[in-house]
């Protein structure tokens, strides 16, 4: 079973494919189905790419930290940034209406919400952003 | 991410291949419309049957360039999106405003009325 999987990086958008394919072989090794592990990916994808614009305003001396860990019959991504979160209760909760329905950006959580089981904002021992996202394992 | 484009029946169908993902890739497809909506294109069809993987700064860059090539009087169809990336138009709600094909020819048809 995979426990303490870490995986530090700069805020570099240059890397997300590279955290992409990392986050589907730690899927698949972990159990998940082929078929789901696009939508696995794409969901934390959202959530890395949120830590290193939003959390680290694009800053590459700041870090997002990937911890991913296997429980039975689920898995557990932890994506830490170092910014440091406000409630939002409407955050990625609703798709965009009228003149945001438009708009170029803003649609990362909302799309990691409907593609996880499980996701949630809050804060790190340390203050800091922590996005925890579970996936069921069959 | 491969980009093709080529003219057909006097719509431009730009073919996508490979993952649609934050980066350098993204800023070709923006040029790719820029340029569309600067030679005054008209209608656009985008084939995303071979993309693979998406995200939302991908949709992003969808949703500039649909929203250009209408102000000049175009309209963007999108044409064979993978069932993952259907979903991620709905879950959006993105497939509201783009129209959206499974067959090139009745894509091409439409476009053009």
């Amino acid at each position: 079973m995979l426990k303490g999987v870490i995986l530090t990086v700069p805020s570099d958008e240059r890397l997300l494919e590279t955290i992409q394919v990392f986050v589907e072989k730690i899927g698949l090794t972990a159990g998940v189905d082929e078929e789901e592990v696009t939508s696995l990916s794409i969901a934390v994808m959202e959530i890395v790419k949120n830590g290193m614009e939003h959390g680290n305003g694009g800053d590459p001396g700041k870090t997002v930290t990937i911890s991913i860990d296997a429980f039975p019959g689920r898995l557990q991504f932890q994506v830490d940034d170092c910014g440091s979160w406000q409630p939002d209760a409407e955050l990625g909760h609703k798709p965009g209406e009228g003149e945001e329905l438009i708009s170029c950006r803003g649609r990362g959580v909302l799309i990691a919400r409907n593609l996880a089981r499980w996701l949630d904002f809050g804060l790190s021992p340390q203050g800091n952003t922590r996005a925890t996202l579970i996936w069921p394992l069959n | 991410m491969k980009i093709k484009e080529e003219m057909k029946d006097g719509v431009k169908v730009i073919r996508l291949h490979g993952k649609v993902i934050s980066g350098p890739d993204l800023m070709q497809l923006k040029t790719v419309f820029q340029t569309a909506v600067n030679n005054e294109t008209g209608n656009v069809l985008l084939d995303l049957g071979g993309v693979s993987w998406m995200d939302s700064s991908g949709l992003g860059v969808l949703v500039s360039g649909h929203t250009s090539i209408s102000r000049i009087g175009g309209k963007m169809a999108i044409l064979n999106a993978t069932k993952k990336i259907h979903e991620l138009f709905i879950i959006t709600k993105l497939i509201t405003i783009f129209e959206t094909f499974t067959n090139e020819q009745e894509a091409i048809e439409s476009l053009q009325g």
